[in-house]
């Protein structure tokens, strides 16, 4: 009865999984997804790397840096700050007088004579091109019922005359839609200026080309014409000349670069004669833009310009500062290191080796 | 039967083949046809294979009727080989199954509601209707749509890959050929249109479609053999049985009628209990009898059976779950700062708000005539008001408009970019080379993708011992036989003697395991039967050959002369010991249903089985007993020493039982695994007493397991003692040095062993866990009373240990006294955990080094993880690899697998699988370290990025007459989060290193930094938010002040902002970089080119108020020394605070940094770093 009978199920061959390696104890258990990772010094997270460490020669080189190139900045712009020329007239309060309904009153009047005569005084030497701006202050030309109110498509293009749904509430007027329609075009800006000097010739401003090219060519088009512009029985501002294509409307088109901040000026002109110092500047001015309702200022302003713009001693004194800040520190880091030095990658530093008890 | 190797209860020393209850490897089987014993055939659970049934089917029947029936409310009937019968009144599911979630037409509508399951999809959604309102209208309707329809559109295309990949697998799944009975002929039917009832034929190799009760198969005696692998990993061979009723039927001639009585489908893939209704018998299946579905059949040439489950009721599909979730440490806090941020933005909009009302209030006679902002509109006949409600309403638009302005504070991008910053990081962790276990091929598993910055801040390591420090695999070192050591010299067999072999019909036939051998012990067993000592060392081999569950299977090598014989079973002991007799000549050749066949020493035996008693966790024992040639009947048991010596006959042969027990001391203390064999012989009376109430319980259908128990306590007692034998189960590689790493990273390693507190001590010893100048502190106790004393009694002694530790604040790792251990059993557990004895024991526990625990059950693995998890705010890991682990995994804050030896189901549970455990130290050390400190620093990049541009916006307002213009454009700040600024921080998350591998690895103690918190605190937090306030003043009042009083224009300075902003957080996030590659160069440099290309874009557009701007912009000087300016002024104080810190206070991380970029060691001394780490 001891028969062996080694055609039994059992010994018949065995799942191949397991007839590898043998004798060795490590070949059974076969695995699912026993594929070996390949190998790349990506998956290994080993990618050849520049690993910076500030050393302290280079954060007192960084600092140093800044205070090279800042000072020298500040310096020029404030220096270029100096060189413009800039004089301002408040004219609002000075052309009207009376309380604040009076002069509401007076501006809302289409009758009233609205002339005005200002003298300036120019102190110092002006070049040419001097620029002519008009600057409103508290004027919320940033406000946002205002900055929506207007059409884009309608300012460029013939066919989208009637897309005037983002113009509320300025898009018709007695049933027509207006061209150009909403807030923003609806309030411009109608001052006029007239220079003369002292000697009573007169100063030519040039009003062309006050807007950006960009501006007259793609974003005005030269077939749209102003239509139906304040038409309805509430008028905000300036009319525009019906017969001139809204690219032609410089005046316009500079008042539609809405300003970004509550105050701010806008280009009204450009005298390209040198004004000596001394001189005085009659200027015939037009106000009859109401700035009286909400405590608004006017002011005229005349000013050369430099590299970096108008007179603004900002730039230069914060570039000073940061300058001077950084060349302190860069002091101050010096002693740092040099009085309580610290060796890089010093082992009496890690936490391990700061015990308290130990050593 | 699919077992779990280790099933939950399981105590480790004796890893007998699986318990749970009626599942493990039936070979068992109970039958003889021999003549020579004449035992009538005793019905069995499984099967009984032999002649003369009849008279016992009766009584089998009314057994089985005695008990309780399923009910048949709860059951499902099965009509075997009909279909239409079966599925006439239920309809039960058709066998093709349906993983992917959704189709062609579902997908739009099921993907979006599932979308919106988040709630950070809501918020987006939520804002984006607000914004439709008229009256609320900030941007257009496409810039307000943007950011939802593409998280939307990434997230829905991702879906669909994954559900068209799902949608093809389930199609090859489903169109996969099979042979099913129709009209009494095998035909090929596709799977899915198999359908319950029917009968299906399988061949070998062939994966099993369906849940299927068995048949018959192709071996005589009614075996199939099923590989599991799929099922739970398992690749060893599990024995399946077919019914012996219907056994002998063919399935195309007799046509087969019966009525399977099953339970309704559930997941329990280790259970089935049914009954079966045939030719007018009745019988009870058992988990024993069906393969499932996914199983391969191996080693059987065909089998037939009839489906039971199919489709989407099948076990396999049943248990397909998805890993747990649990959500990590970091983003919870994170969740803390979120709400934070929440109530800063509801501050800026109640701000805007309030400030609008009185703005309005004070302007409210002007309203009218304002050039800028028109109360009335005139172009109607009828003047009537114009978007004007009054103050009050106005308010309340003004906070709505604000929320959608200021929408981006709360960072929703930012729970999008983390989850694609763990799978980056995840996609690092399973490349990782280091982390590929080479022995078992695998490679390290994510499972749950959202805690891997956890790993960066463990302080607790829970580990199992046997398969996670050791190797679970079995070998045989010594043997004491009748009180006879042999641990003599070991001979290890080289090349041509390589061990014991048989010849077989011409062939070599030799174990797959070459075994070391005791020559003494070699020597004496070859001298057969005859002498006194052979006799004992015949019966301690052939005992070791028997009593177990070992299936031999019989393997071809590359010569053909030799085969070699494969021991396959639950139980690595099990094999360790059939590998160790074959190896002294008693080979296991042959296991069938009813008989066993042993070449002993060239010599061919054939023993019938005539029972067998299962191990379980209560006995701790297992028994088989055995039929021999002439016709007397043994019962042999092996089980633990201490169940063992209980039942041990102490009358006689005391000498050898306390010899053994004095061996048994001296193997477990160099610890080694030992199991006592005893052995009985039965007379004829006592065996028919025996077999018919093994017949009763095991034909039982209710409450089988308790009765087989009771019989197998009445059998198994006044042994004699045979022997005694030590397996030495290996530590893992490198587990010392891990245990060595974590320890200095200071991490608390605990192991909770089922095993002796000896073994569990001695295996500690050799991990390096106790080293001997630790103090150990012991409580065993039986009793609440005991447990409470020597709780009080360790406290004290080792708060004698730390006096000195108390004086000084710097924590216990540097303390001058010797590290306590402590050892506690399970026994003394039972009083300890969920009492109020608790507190103490944790307060002991925090006072040791070590806690080592012995003895414990499964649960108290989970109770002991959550006494540290409950009290204290530290992170716990459990690793562990069996089945009697996953209740710890489950309960730690991060639960890990080894896809070891065991089963699969520690895997299926844990969040993270690896093949060893000394991958606990890259994973911890280095992986978690770096996704702790990328995540830290990603999360407070992110609330920072978003809240400069919401706080550049907010500055802005101000300036507007609060009405919520934005000078930058719509469409910029929608592509700032999503396209600007988003790419760097996600691959400066996913590819940063702070420190080399090698530097952490070199030194653990920098993983301190995930413990101190020191990328993600809420001062960092804090000083953010500063810095964030800093920087947004610079990047807005800068041009403010240098552009005042000038004719900018809005869209110009916008783009100035614009510019200003993107640089800036770019420039900040290339400020903490620390490694650049050319990946991290692309991205923070490229996102600043493509900021540029989009604003330029955005102002070419001639529609859009801005057209132009930037050219006109860029063309003045003032442009350029305004971008620069900002970005100096606005770093310069994160730059200042940056380096102080870096120089007087500088971390660890900064030092290690370093020394790695300038070459030097960060040990102080050789001496110094000595003496630390050997007071550890």
């Amino acid at each position: 009865m001891m028969n062996s009978n080694p055609s039994t199920p059992m010994n018949a061959h065995a799942p191949s999984s397991s007839s590898g390696g043998a004798g060795s104890p490590d070949s059974n258990a076969p695995r699912r997804n026993s594929k070996r990772p390949k190998y790349s010094r990506f998956t290994q997270q080993e990618l050849p790397a520049c690993k910076p460490i500030l050393t302290p020669k280079w954060v007192i080189s960084a600092f140093m840096l800044v205070t090279i190139v800042f000072i020298p900045i500040g310096l020029t712009s404030l220096l270029a700050s100096r060189d413009v020329v800039e004089i301002i007239d408040r004219y609002d309060n000075a052309c009207v007088q009376g309380s604040k309904s009076q002069k509401v009153q007076h501006i809302q009047s289409q009758t009233t004579n609205k002339t005005c005569v200002r003298s300036l005084t120019v102190t110092k030497r002006m070049k040419q091109p001097i620029y002519v701006y008009y600057q409103l202050d508290n004027f919320y030309q940033n406000h946002r019922r205002y900055v929506k109110s207007r059409s884009d498509n309608q300012l460029r293009n013939l066919g989208d005359e009637n897309d005037t749904s983002s113009c509320k509430p300025e898009n018709d007027a007695n049933g027509m839609s207006i061209v150009p329609c909403g807030l923003v075009a609806w309030s411009l800006f109608n001052d006029t200026y007239s220079f003369s000097t002292s000697n009573n010739s007169q100063l030519a401003i040039n009003k062309r080309h006050i807007s950006w090219k960009s501006d007259r060519d793609e974003k005005f088009g030269s077939d749209v014409f102003p239509k139906n512009f304040q038409n309805s029985s509430f008028i905000g501002g300036g009319r525009l000349n019906e017969s001139l294509p809204l690219n032609e409307q410089e005046d316009l088109i500079v008042w539609m670069r809405t300003a970004a901040l509550p105050t701010f000026r806008k280009l009204y002109g450009k005298i390209e004669v040198d004004i000596e110092a001394g001189e005085t500047i009659n200027v015939v001015l037009e106000n009859r833009y109401n700035t009286y309702s909400f405590s608004g200022k006017k002011k005229l302003v005349l000013s050369t310009t430099s590299w970096l713009g108008g007179k603004n001693n900002f730039i230069g004194i914060a570039y000073l500062a940061v300058g001077g800040l950084c060349f302190l520190l860069a002091t101050t880091f010096t002693i740092i290191y040099l009085v309580k030095p610290r060796h890089l990658g010093d082992p009496n530093y890690l936490s391990w080796n700061r015990n308290p008890g130990g050593h | 039967m699919i077992t779990t190797t280790n099933p939950p209860l399981l105590i480790h020393p004796l890893a007998f083949p699986s318990s749970n209850s009626g599942m493990s490897l039936d070979d068992a089987q109970i039958v003889n046809d021999s003549p020579q014993v004449g035992f009538v055939d005793l019905g069995s659970k499984r099967v009984s294979h032999g002649s003369r049934q009849g008279d016992v089917d009766s009584e089998r029947f009314s057994i089985s009727m005695s008990h309780r029936e399923i009910d048949d409310g709860d059951a499902r009937l099965v009509y075997v080989n009909d279909a239409l019968k079966t599925n006439e009144r239920f309809e039960f599911a058709g066998n093709s199954i349906r993983t992917a979630k959704y189709s062609v037409l579902t997908f739009l509508p099921r993907n979006l509601f599932e979308q919106f399951h988040r709630v950070a999809y809501i918020y987006f959604l939520i804002i984006a209707i607000l914004n439709q309102l008229p009256q609320l209208a900030v941007f257009g309707r496409g810039a307000s749509i943007l950011p939802l329809s593409f998280v939307l559109l990434v997230t829905a295309v991702k879906d669909a890959y994954e559900d068209w990949r799902r949608h093809r697998s389930d199609r090859i799944e489903n169109n996969r050929m099979s042979s099913v009975l129709v009209n009494d002929r095998f035909q090929q039917k596709k799977c899915k249109d198999i359908q319950v009832g029917e009968i299906i034929k399988f061949s070998a190799d062939d994966i099993i479609p369906c849940d299927t009760v068995l048949l018959s198969t192709s071996d005589p005696t009614g075996v199939a053999y099923i590989q599991t692998i799929n099922l739970d990993g398992e690749s060893n061979l599990k024995t399946r049985y077919a019914k012996q009723e219907t056994l002998s039927k063919v399935a195309e001639k007799d046509r087969i009628d019966g009525l399977i009585k099953c339970e309704k489908p559930n997941r329990n893939i280790y259970g089935f209990m049914a009954t079966m209704e045939i030719d007018g018998k009745h019988l009870s299946l058992g988990p024993s009898n069906i393969v499932l579905r996914g199983c391969v059949l191996k080693n059987t040439n065909w089998a037939v059976g009839v489906a039971v489950y199919c489709g989407r009721e099948t076990k396999a599909m049943l248990n397909s779950s998805g890993a747990p979730s649990k959500r990590s440490r970091l983003e919870t806090r994170m969740n803390r700062e979120i709400i934070l941020l929440s109530v800063f933005l509801v501050g800026l909009c109640m701000a805007v708000s309030v400030c609008a009302g009185v703005w309005l209030k004070q302007h409210e006679d002007d309203l009218e005539i304002l050039q800028f902002y028109r109360k009335k509109d005139y172009s109607e006949p009828v003047v009537e008001n114009y978007n004007y409600s009054g103050v009050g309403m106005e308010i309340v638009f003004t906070f709505l408009m604000s929320v959608i302005v200021f929408q981006i504070m709360i960072p929703i991008s930012l729970y999008i970019s983390m989850e694609l910053v763990r799978v980056g990081q995840a996609y690092f962790m399973i490349r990782d080379d280091k982390m590929y276990d080479e022995t078992s091929k695998s490679r390290f598993q994510c499972r749950a993708l959202n805690i891997n910055e956890d790993l960066g801040q463990i302080k607790y390591v829970f580990s199992d011992k046997t398969g996670t420090l050791t190797e679970n695999k079995m070998e045989f070192k010594y043997a004491s036989i009748f009180g006879v050591d042999y641990s003599g010299e070991k001979t290890n067999f080289e090349g041509e003697q390589r061990g014991y072999y048989i010849q077989v019909n011409g062939q070599v036939w030799r174990p797959k395991m070459a075994v070391e051998v005791d020559k003494e012990l070699l020597q004496l067993s070859k001298t057969g039967n005859n002498t006194k000592a052979g006799k004992q060392i015949y019966d301690f081999f052939l005992a070791l050959a028997a009593c177990n569950t070992i299936v031999p299977i019989v393997v071809d090598t590359s010569s053909p002369a030799e085969k070699l014989v494969d021991y396959q079973g639950e139980s690595p002991d099990e094999q360790a010991l059939v590998y160790a007799a074959a190896a002294y000549g008693f080979m296991l050749m042959e296991r069938t249903s009813g008989h066993i066949v042993i070449d002993i020493q060239g010599e061919r035996q054939r023993f019938n089985v005539l029972g067998m008693h299962e191990f379980d966790s209560d006995r701790k024992r297992m028994s088989v007993i055995l039929g021999f040639a002439d016709g007397s009947v043994k019962v042999i048991v092996k089980g633990a020493d201490n169940s063992m010596f209980n039942i041990i006959d102490k009358s006689v042969n005391l000498d050898i039982i306390k010899a053994t027990e004095d061996h048994l001391l001296s193997y477990s203390s160099i610890g080694l695994r030992t199991l006592v064999v005893g052995m009985r012989e039965l007379g004829v009376p006592e065996f028919e007493q025996w077999q018919s109430s093994y017949e009763t319980a095991s034909t039982a259908v209710m409450g089988r397991v308790g009765l087989l128990r009771k019989v197998a306590i009445n059998l198994e007692t006044n042994l004699e003692i045979v022997g005694a034998s030590a397996i030495e189960d290996r530590l893992q590689k490198g587990v010392p040095e891990a245990i060595e790493s974590l320890r200095k990273a200071n991490i608390k390693v605990w192991v909770l062993t089922g095993d002796k507190q000896e073994t569990a001590i001695s295996i500690a010893y050799s991990s390096k866990l106790l080293t001997s100048n630790m103090s150990q502190v012991v409580i065993n106790s039986n009793s609440k009373i005991s447990s409470k004393k020597s709780l009080e009694d360790a406290l004290v002694s080792s708060g004698n240990f730390l006096v000195s530790d108390d004086q000084d604040a710097g924590g216990s790792d540097c303390n001058t006294s010797p590290p306590v251990a402590l050892i506690i059993d399970g026994s003394s557990l039972v009083y300890i955990l969920d009492t109020e004895l608790e507190e103490q024991l944790f307060q002991l526990a925090s006072n040791c080094a070590v806690v080592l625990c012995c003895r414990v059950a499964p649960l108290q693995k989970a109770g002991i993880v959550a006494l540290i998890k409950k009290r204290t705010d530290a992170m716990t890991l459990a690793i562990g690899d069996g089945a009697n682990d996953v209740s710890m995994i489950q309960m730690a804050d991060v639960g890990i697998g080894i896809s070891g030896q065991e089963g699969r189901q520690a895997v299926m549970a844990s969040d993270f699988a690896m093949g060893q455990f000394r991958f606990l130290v890259p994973l911890l050390l280095v992986h978690g370290h770096w996704n702790y400190q990328r995540m830290g620093y990603m999360i407070l990049y992110n609330f920072y990025r978003n809240a400069v541009f919401v706080l550049v916006l907010f500055w802005y307002v101000l300036f507007t007459g609060f009405t919520l213009t934005t000078a930058i454009t719509e469409w910029s700040s929608v592509l700032y989060s999503i396209l600007y600024t988003s790419v760097p921080t996600i691959v400066i998350a996913v590819l940063d290193k702070d420190l080399s591998r090698r530097s952490l690895m070199t030194y653990p103690q920098l993983y301190g930094a995930g413990h101190r918190q020191e990328s993600y605190n809420s001062t960092l937090f804090w000083l953010t938010i500063a810095d964030t306030l800093w920087q947004s003043i610079v990047v807005f009042y800068v041009p403010l002040f240098a552009y005042w009083k000038s004719d900018i224009d809005g869209p110009s300075l916008g783009d100035l902002w614009t510019l200003a902003v993107v640089f800036l957080v770019n420039i900040h996030l290339a400020m903490d970089v620390i490694r650049w590659t050319w990946l991290s160069h692309a991205s923070i440099w490229g996102s600043i080119i493509a900021t540029c290309i989009c604003v330029i874009i955005i102002d070419v557009i001639p529609v859009l108020p801005g057209y132009w701007a930037i050219f006109e912009l860029s063309s003045k000087g003032s442009f350029w020394i305004c971008l620069l300016g900002i970005q100096i002024a606005a770093l310069v104080p994160r730059f200042v605070i940056k380096m102080v810190i870096q120089h007087c206070k500088p971390s660890d991380i900064q030092i290690a940094r370093e020394a790695d970029k300038f070459g030097n060691s960060l040990e102080l001394t050789g001496q110094e770093i000595e003496m630390n780490t050997s007071r550890r």
